[in-house]
């Protein structure tokens, strides 16, 4: 199944730490040889600080060896660094343990008016700011994740948004809220950072490759939050298909992530809408990608090729076992799969035979007129069960000419009583000026 | 000659009588009226006679030349041309072949008259169209006839100031003369050849001093006094005329002896312009400094002398009257001296950088392209020069290097001078001349072949600059370069991309990416990337990168900006726009060909959008200098698209389109055109009385649209596919049989679901498999295109699985139910907008009380009737079912 995955892909675009929960995911499906997972771990591992980590893995790795001392020594020099820099920013952590002047912080109106208040009560000076950013960073690379939110946190409040390091706090705030598993707030910093990014392009120079790539990182880093958030799937299809920024971006920089994309519309059950247009966007992308789920829908939406559909939807099961990021939705998956495929069936057919429809859907004929069963009686589906032959035969008459006639010209008695009312008001009214103004 | 023959012999011997008694009009002083002339008969002989006409003729010339009339002096000098023709007998016997002196001054002054015109260029503009053209005619007219006189013009400009009447002298020793010039000249060794070819365009420039005019006021007069005296000496009797008559005979003979001696002498000349080893010593004033010969015979040739001279040489560049054709020369004498004293590679660069200049300089003008044995000694020496830039890395050419740090003397060498410019300046000569051919000629072909070699110097530059170059000139090189290779089809790329040549093979796609994408990186000027970026679409099209050239448009977001652009660039977009809409016509995307295309399509002169051809003029729709300007962007004719095929493309796609389109929405009163141009050749076949079979490619496409539109997809088919078609516009096609197979194709799919819509209301069901045998189409794509007809709500119609039949649910609305459907749509937005009208006026209550009665009373009226018509309507459906 290595060829529909796309850690590889998707990693080019994630921070280092995103992609240790991706690579445990995929030591844990067991596509990849472990030994060469540890290794990639360990390369990433070794631009990090996170020293213990890497002489764990490195133990499973080379059981017979001995840690380096290169390592060991690296471990004292993180350590000893670290020392350094929390005491260069001691204020600032005493006043982060201080409840209520966090409190008050946040109700400030600007940077500015906190900056004077913090440097008046409590000694502080603006370019801690700078060595508590660094601070954080430090932290995020020792994976203390936590510890660094908070700190990013009190960064955001103080800095202004044109501040130079203002984008990468932001960044900062997003990869640890997601590596806590903080979604409530991550979604929240996810939607400042799009922000940041939309309403500045001045920020970038005017430099539309980087605002492109901003953009494409900011992609790939929303999968986490979208695919774990409650809300995620619906903004997902609102960000990625219906900003066209972010549409672009996929086009030109992603299209690995029509994937996600698809897979969200689907599972989707309320924006049907955004079918149409995510097809259109599959359409033009088919030459530069293509995976099972795209191709499920192109089969279904485009050729109307019911059998090439329910082969793809079985190569759809496994390509999402294997995805980090859909394994979750894995179920819902396949039954709104199956819902559109004979959706679609039942809006071009009017009687079908149930044996036939077993087959589309990946169902023994049992279990698929119980499904059918069930789909009528929950309403939403006008058809009746012909149990002799064995057809599903539509209710649905579509509309006569002369029902679709009277339906338009239904309203328009109203209306025109309306408007013809309107009228006699008002020239019964300027009639009454007009004798009120002559006084006769 | 039998003109010639006509008045030199017979008419003067018959008629001799006759004509000889006109009196002869002499100068200016003695004006005789016509009348006069018939009175008074005086017997003169035909050398006073033809001479006086001569001379006044000439006299009516200065005087025209004075008012600058262009128009009468071309009459004039037509009327000389004759009259001389007349003399010539006269001349023969006279003055024993020598042409009169006096006409040659007069030959000579015209020509310097017309030469200066012609350099005058705003005084040119400031002429009336009548002169101005006048003046061109009588330009050539003069050049071509000065060539007869070659030897007399030469021989007079040494010596100008002669008097006329020397021409007696030269009678006498009219043998000696001729001969004696190569033994005079000899002893001057010199080394250019300046005798003026008069026939080539040299006579443009002006060696003749400025102050031709106040001389040839004096000698006016010095010849007026030589025809007075002419006029009281020679009274020639009738004895002399039958001294005539016996001399004609003899004639013919000297005649023929003084054109062999004629043709000797060119002979000779020809010898020396090509050896170059003589010269015809100008009147006087000439350049002086290049005038005797190179170097003094025994000075040592170093270097400076060597810089020295040619910066003398450059220095007269430009002059008014420099000699453009002998400073090459001189030029290459001195770079042959350069290579013989072995001076350095650096001064012979040098040499040769100033050598393309001067032919450059050649071309006096702009819009014209060069002469073909200049460019091939343009081409050779760019890829002499460029070689030695190749083999001698030491030395730096280039604009930043000033004159004064020029150096030669030792590496590493500094030359100042642009290769670049040169090769741009090149190319863009090449272009020209190749504008400048028919291009249905063998010329073409063989101008065709210096491509090649153009390419290849460029391919030097570009080697040269990736050494020496800053990034804006490799920019400039690269699009130099692939504006050398856009166009081109290289078969080798749909090889590759087919897999059957190895993945190391660089073919001309390759060639083209990494050269746009240098130019996307570097490029500082907006231009040469638009421009980049258009080639590299058109590339990307020609070899079927469908996907590629349309997410090229699509990203670059040119059309969006390309009106802002200048004309060229234009052009190249729609040429662009064109293969694209051709590429996608291959991929079988109909759409996307359609809308490529459509826009070049609808103007109607997708000739002229495409700069392949001006249209005729309209009603002066542009002047002149517009339709020169207009000439100059015309493409080349190898770079051409074939017109036929884009329409063909055009039309069929919007066929394929149109067709069903038509079909569905038969009734539908919000129908629009989708594509005019296809409209209006299918309303001007209907318009024919007796339709014949198809001949031209538009007539098969619209017999095929109709085929089409009655389901018949046999027909259609054999309308666009067959013979005539296939030489006319298939076999053009790279991979035509691909192309064909695609048309039937979707010519298949397309009259489906045209009979679909036609034919569903006569249908209760119909089966898929009939279907699929009707169209020769699988039974899976049958299924498919009515599953999207169905899904799009085009066709009301559900299919019946156990049975794979399409059961269709009547609900196509009868024409009248359309109609009914129409009407309801069209009240609907009648309500809408009255309300929208109450909307508006809510405001301003007052200003709107006059009209509102009426507005009201109208409505209602229409209300009334529609009810009415509405009633009616219903009873008609419940009768229809």
């Amino acid at each position: 199944m290595a060829k529909f995955d796309l850690t590889s892909r998707m990693g080019q675009y994630l921070d280092r730490h995103l992609v240790f929960p991706l690579l445990e995911f995929l030591s844990a499906k067991e596509i990849y040889d472990e030994t060469e997972l540890l290794k990639a771990k360990l390369d990433i591992l070794s631009k990090t600080n996170m020293v213990d980590y890497a002489i764990d893995i490195r133990r499973q790795l080379y059981p017979n060896e001995e840690v380096p001392e290169e390592l060991k020594q690296r471990r004292v020099h993180v350590v000893a660094q670290l020392q350094e820099l929390q005491q260069e920013v001691e204020p600032i952590i005493k006043v982060m343990g201080n409840d209520e002047v966090m409190k008050n912080m946040e109700n400030m109106r600007d940077s500015k008016t906190l900056i004077n208040f913090l440097a008046k009560d409590y000694n502080f000076e603006i370019d801690m700011i700078e060595s508590l950013h660094k601070l954080a960073k430090y932290r995020y690379e020792c994976g203390n994740y936590s510890v660094s939110t908070s700190y990013l946190y009190f960064c955001m409040l103080v800095l202004p948004p044109n501040d130079k390091n203002y984008l990468s706090v932001l960044w900062g705030k997003l990869a640890s809220e997601i590596l806590v598993q903080n979604w409530e707030s991550a979604l929240e910093d996810l939607n400042k950072l799009r922000e940041y990014i939309d309403s500045s392009p001045n920020h970038f120079g005017g430099n539309s490759l980087q605002l492109l790539q901003q953009r494409t990182w900011l992609i790939h880093w929303s999968l986490f939050v979208f695919f774990n958030h409650a809300m995620g799937r619906e903004l997902i299809i609102e960000m990625f298909l219906y900003r066209p920024h972010y549409l672009n971006a996929i086009q030109t920089m992603c299209p690995h992530i029509l994937r996600y994309l698809a897979t969200a519309v689907i599972i989707n059950r309320g924006r049907r809408s955004a079918l149409k247009d995510l097809v259109k966007v599959i359409q033009q992308e088919s030459y530069t990608y293509k995976d099972p789920i795209t191709e499920f829908l192109e089969h279904l939406y485009v050729n109307f090729d019911f059998d090439g559909a329910r082969q793809k939807l079985h190569e759809c099961q496994t390509v999402l076992f294997n995805d980090f990021f859909l394994i979750s939705c894995l179920e819902e998956f396949v039954e709104n799969a199956r819902l559109m495929i004979f959706e679609t069936f039942c809006r071009i057919h009017q009687c079908i035979s149930i044996g036939m429809l077993a087959e589309k859907l990946n169902m023994n004929p049992d279990e698929a007129e119980c499904w059918i069963v069930n789909l009528i009686r929950n309403a939403r589906l006008d058809a009746k069960i012909d149990s002799k032959l064995g057809h599903v035969v539509m209710g649905a008459q579509p509309l006569s000419p002369y029902q679709q006639l009277i339906e338009k010209i239904d309203s328009l008695a109203v209306r025109s009583e309306t408007l013809v009312g309107l009228i006699d008001r008002k020239l019964k009214a300027r009639n009454d000026i007009r004798w009120g103004t002559q006084e006769f | 000659m039998s003109r010639f023959f006509a008045t030199g012999s017979d008419s003067d011997t018959d008629s001799s009588s006759e004509e000889e008694i006109i009196p002869r009009q002499a100068a200016p002083i003695y004006t005789f009226s016509d009348d006069e002339e018939e009175v008074k008969r005086v017997v003169r002989s035909t050398k006073e006679k033809r001479y006086e006409e001569l001379t006044n003729l000439i006299k009516q010339i200065r005087n025209f030349k004075k008012i600058k009339d262009m128009s009468s002096m071309l009459t004039s000098f037509e009327d000389l041309q004759r009259a001389y023709m007349k003399a010539i007998p006269v001349v023969q016997k006279e003055e024993n072949g020598q042409t009169p002196r006096f006409y040659v001054r007069c030959l000579v002054e015209l020509e310097d008259f017309i030469v200066e015109m012609w350099e005058d260029r705003d005084g040119r503009k400031n002429l009336s169209k009548n002169n101005s053209k006048s003046l061109a005619s009588l330009r050539q007219k003069l050049r071509k006839y000065i060539k007869d006189f070659e030897e007399d013009i030469a021989k007079f400009r040494e010596n100008p100031d002669q008097p006329d009447d020397e021409e007696e002298e030269d009678k006498r020793e009219p043998e000696p003369d001729s001969d004696s010039d190569v033994p005079i000249k000899a002893p001057i060794k010199i080394t250019k050849p300046i005798l003026r070819d008069e026939g080539e365009s040299s006579s443009d420039s002006d060696d003749w001093p400025s102050d031709s005019e106040s001389s040839s006021g004096s000698s006016e007069d010095e010849e007026k006094f030589t025809s007075m005296r002419e006029r009281f000496l020679k009274r020639t009797t009738e004895k002399d005329d039958d001294d005539d008559k016996d001399k004609d005979k003899k004639k013919d003979e000297r005649r023929k002896e003084r054109k062999d001696r004629e043709k000797r002498k060119l002979r000779r000349e020809d010898e020396e312009d090509e050896e170059g080893e003589w010269e015809t010593v100008k009147g006087g004033v000439a350049i002086p400094s290049e005038k005797p010969k190179m170097f003094a015979k025994d000075a040592e040739i170093d270097l400076n002398l060597v810089v020295k001279k040619l910066n003398e040489i450059i220095a007269a560049r430009g002059k008014k009257r420099t000699d453009r054709r002998e400073q090459i020369e001189l030029l290459h004498e001195l770079a042959a001296i350069a290579d013989q004293h072995n001076l350095g590679s650096a001064i012979v660069v040098k040499i040769k950088f100033a050598i393309i200049s001067a032919i450059f300089d050649y071309n006096p003008k702009v819009s014209d392209a060069m002469k073909p044995e200049y460019w091939t000694k343009l081409i050779e020496r760019m890829s002499e020069m460029l070689d030695m830039l190749q083999h001698h890395d030491n030395i730096l050419i280039s604009e930043s290097v000033t004159e004064e740090t020029e150096r030669f003397d030792e590496p590493p060498y500094r030359i100042r001078g642009c290769v670049l410019t040169s090769l741009e300046r090149l190319d863009d000569e090449f272009t020209k001349l190749l504008k400048e051919c028919d291009p249905h000629s063998n010329e073409y072909v063989e101008r065709l072949k210096d491509e090649s070699k153009v390419f290849a110097i460029i391919n030097k530059v570009q080697k040269h600059l990736e050494v020496f170059g800053s990034q804006s000139e490799l920019c400039r090189i690269y699009l130099r370069k692939i504006e050398h290779l856009y166009y081109k089809f290289d078969p080798r790329v749909l090889q590759f991309k087919s897999g059957e040549l190895p993945p190391t093979t660089i073919t001309s796609m390759q060639e083209m990416e990494r050269l746009c994408k240098y130019i996307y990186a570097k490029d500082g000027t907006d231009r040469l990337r638009t421009r980049a970026i258009l080639s590299h679409i058109y590339h990307h099209a020609l070899h079927d990168n469908w996907f590629q050239a349309r997410d090229l448009v699509l990203m670059s977001h040119l059309q969006e900006t390309i009106q802002h652009s200048d004309p060229s660039t234009q052009i190249l977009y729609n040429r662009t726009m064109a293969h694209l809409g051709l590429c996608a016509f291959r991929h079988a995307n109909i759409k996307d060909a359609h809308n490529c295309l459509v826009d070049l399509m609808m103007t109607g002169k997708p000739k002229e959008l495409l700069a392949q051809g001006l249209l005729p003029q309209r009603q002066h729709e542009r002047s002149k200098e517009q339709e020169k300007i207009e000439k100059q962007r015309q493409m080349p004719f190898h770079m051409h698209i074939n017109l036929e095929l884009l329409e063909c493309v055009y039309l069929v796609s919007a066929m394929l389109i149109e067709i069903p389109y038509m079909a569905a929405h038969e009734f539908d009163a919000r129908r629009r055109m989708i594509s005019k141009t296809f409209y209006q050749q299918l309303r001007s076949s209907e318009r024919q009385s007796l339709v014949g079979p198809p001949e031209s490619m538009r007539e098969h496409v619209v017999a095929a649209a109709k085929a089409m539109r009655n389901g018949h997809w046999g027909a259609c088919n054999n309308y666009i596919i067959n013979e005539k078609m296939n030489t006319k516009v298939w076999d053009l096609f790279y991979q035509a049989d691909a192309v064909r197979a695609m048309l039937t194709k979707l010519i298949k799919e397309e009259t489906l679901r045209t009979y679909l819509f036609t034919y569903s209301h006569v249908y209760d069901s119909i089966s898929m498999s009939t279907l699929a045998d009707m169209f020769e189409l699988e039974k899976a794509i049958v299924h498919s295109i009515i599953s999207k007809m169905i899904i799009n709500e085009e066709l009301m119609a559900s299919l019946d699985d156990p049975s794979q039949t399409v059961v269709m649910h009547r609900s196509e609305p009868s024409r009248l139910q359309s109609l009914a459907l129409q009407l309801a749509d069209k009240i609907n937005n009648f309500v809408d907008s009255n309300e929208r009208i109450l909307e508006t006026k809510q405001g301003n209550f007052f200003l709107r009380s006059a009209n509102q009665g009426g507005f009201r009373g109208d409505r209602q009226n229409f209300r009334a009737g529609n009810v009415q018509d509405w009633t009616r309507q219903r009873r008609d459906n419940r009768r229809d079912y």
